[in-house]
């Protein structure tokens, strides 16, 4: 599903991502953990295709390509469910429309299907009765449901959770790992960003550890590229599936 | 889905009301200043068109034309030229007696050295420079036709004046164009600016450049047509205000407005088209 084969990545003169090779399968958890600076969100990134690899080659699904076009990219992205350590909520809309707003995004529903489709996601994260409320008036526990709603509500394969916990009290913290437990539970493949090992086993991940852009045991001890030990699925056959190749 | 990019347009209009405003009053100085010149070049051509319709062709016949050769040649011209009126030598002179005022001027004179003609009233298609030159060459080679004169000098210089006339409009229209674009260009380039943090988003949830621009053009075409119609308001405040002094001046025909508007609305989606295509580039993630 997601493989990243020997990728670099660096910005300007700094090595965000160094070697870095892992693959996961459908369905799979995959909890990157690490300090901050450790390459954890540049992981995300090169799966959103937000930014490029410097070198190597990053599979996700169908798509594999050094550079999507814009087409693509945006093709990509409506595969996936994102959720960020800021929410990224649109705060001129009520919840509702935030979370609706991905669902024309994805253009493959009527009219019809849009307020069920909104509704029970919105259901399934609690928020239902805070529909017609804006961002500012929720707590920051609400906002990141109202953001996991969002990336919910089109049934994505994967869900990208970058820091998800970061901005909550340990309280709200603990039933955002619960849902997205909850959700891989149901059948999507979930990667996390974060910096805390109880998010990582609170979702019983498997874990990739980094350390200033390299993939690292528990230890600490940097492992060669291309290589997991301790860890499972590494990528070593060919990509997923070929189509989708950007320019 | 339809209703959702105009309420979307809607929305950005609302929130960058600022924006929109000077957008909006910027373009209906724009294209007030075109829609004045448009009402001048309109009402001009229509008093050329009203001088030209006035526009007849003199032929001069030869003494010994009989009144059947006459008959015969009124027939012909007014099938292939348009309506004929005879005028006599006996009437020409009459005329001339008139024109000159004092007919004492005229006893010295003992015979009628004036030719009878054929006024001809041609017809609309034949009223270009060219087609009565040709008209006049063809007739001239009556064998009862002594002379033909149609004022070519003058058909020339009226036929010129409406040419510079068109082509000042073609011009001044290019430049309000351009004004447009490059007015309606910035305005949507800082309202996707202001609008940053929604179109990256946008992007990151997966939306085409298509899906994001959509709001925008339709916004710039809502601006872009209130201020065809505001500049078309203030036209017709403006003609309203000078009928009582200026005598026959006239606003645009409704097919003429409706061609400023859906001009202006034209221009600004290719501006706006424009803009975002660039934009867009340098903000989505």
């Amino acid at each position: 599903m997601i493989t990243f084969e020997n990728v670099s990545k660096r910005f300007g003169e700094r090595l965000a991502l160094d070697n870095l090779s892992w693959h996961m399968d459908e369905g799979e958890a995959v909890a990157f953990l690490g300090p901050n600076g450790s390459g954890k969100t540049t992981v995300l990134r090169l799966i959103t295709h937000e930014t490029q690899p410097t070198s190597g080659k990053v599979t996700v699904g169908t798509f594999h390509a050094r550079r999507l076009r814009r087409g693509h990219r945006a093709l990509l992205r409506r595969t996936l469910g994102i959720i960020y350590e800021d929410f990224r909520l649109l705060n001129d809309r009520t919840i509702f429309e935030n979370v609706a707003l991905a669902v024309r995004i994805a253009g493959r529903f009527s009219n019809e299907e849009v307020i069920p489709r909104v509704l029970y996601a919105l259901e399934e994260v609690g928020l239902q009765v805070k529909q017609n409320v804006f961002p500012s008036e929720l707590s920051a526990g609400e906002r990141q449901r109202a953001a996991i709603a969002r990336a919910i509500v089109n049934r994505p394969a994967v869900i990208l959770a970058d820091e998800p916990t970061v901005a909550l009290e340990k309280k709200s913290g603990e039933e955002v790992i619960r849902l997205l437990k909850r959700i891989h539970s149901e059948g999507a493949a979930v990667v996390v960003a974060t910096t805390r090992r109880d998010v990582a086993e609170g979702l019983g991940a498997r874990v990739i550890h980094l350390d200033d852009g390299k993939h690292v045991d528990d230890g600490g001890q940097m492992l060669p590229g291309g290589e997991n030990s301790g860890t499972q699925g590494v990528a070593t056959g060919p990509s997923v599936a070929s189509g989708h190749s950007g320019s | 889905m339809h209703l959702f990019y105009l309420r979307e347009a809607a929305r950005s209009f609302r929130q960058h009301r600022g924006l929109a405003y000077t957008a909006v009053f910027s373009l209906t100085a724009a294209l007030t200043l075109s829609g004045i010149l448009l009402l001048l070049t309109h009402n001009a051509e229509m008093q050329m068109k009203a001088l030209g319709d006035r526009r007849e062709m003199v032929v001069y016949l030869r003494d010994d034309v009989t009144p059947a050769q006459r008959d015969i040649l009124v027939g012909r011209l007014t099938d292939l030229y348009g309506p004929v009126t005879y005028v006599s030598k006996e009437d020409a002179w009459k005329d001339f007696a008139k024109q000159l005022g004092d007919p004492s001027l005229l006893e010295a004179v003992q015979e009628n050295p004036l030719p009878a003609s054929l006024r001809v009233k041609l017809r609309p298609a034949l009223l270009t420079p060219g087609a009565m030159d040709l008209a006049a060459k063809q007739i001239g080679e009556f064998p009862e036709v002594e002379d033909v004169r149609y004022g070519e000098e003058w058909v020339h210089r009226l036929d010129q004046i409406g040419a510079t006339l068109v082509k000042g409009t073609i011009a001044v229209g290019i430049v309000v164009a351009l004004a447009i674009l490059f007015i309606v260009y910035n305005t949507i380039r800082l309202t996707v600016l202001a609008r940053r943090p929604q179109v990256e988003i946008m992007s990151r949830l997966g939306a085409t450049d298509g899906f994001i621009a959509v709001p925008f053009v339709l916004e710039a075409m809502f601006e872009a047509g209130l201020a065809a119609f505001l500049s078309l308001a203030l036209l017709f405040g403006v003609q309203q205000g000078l009928s009582a002094r200026v005598v026959g001046l006239v606003f645009l025909p409704v097919p003429q407005a409706l061609m400023f508007v859906g001009a202006a609305i034209g221009v600004a989606w290719l501006a706006a088209v424009l803009a975002l295509s660039r934009v867009l580039r340098a903000v989505g993630p």
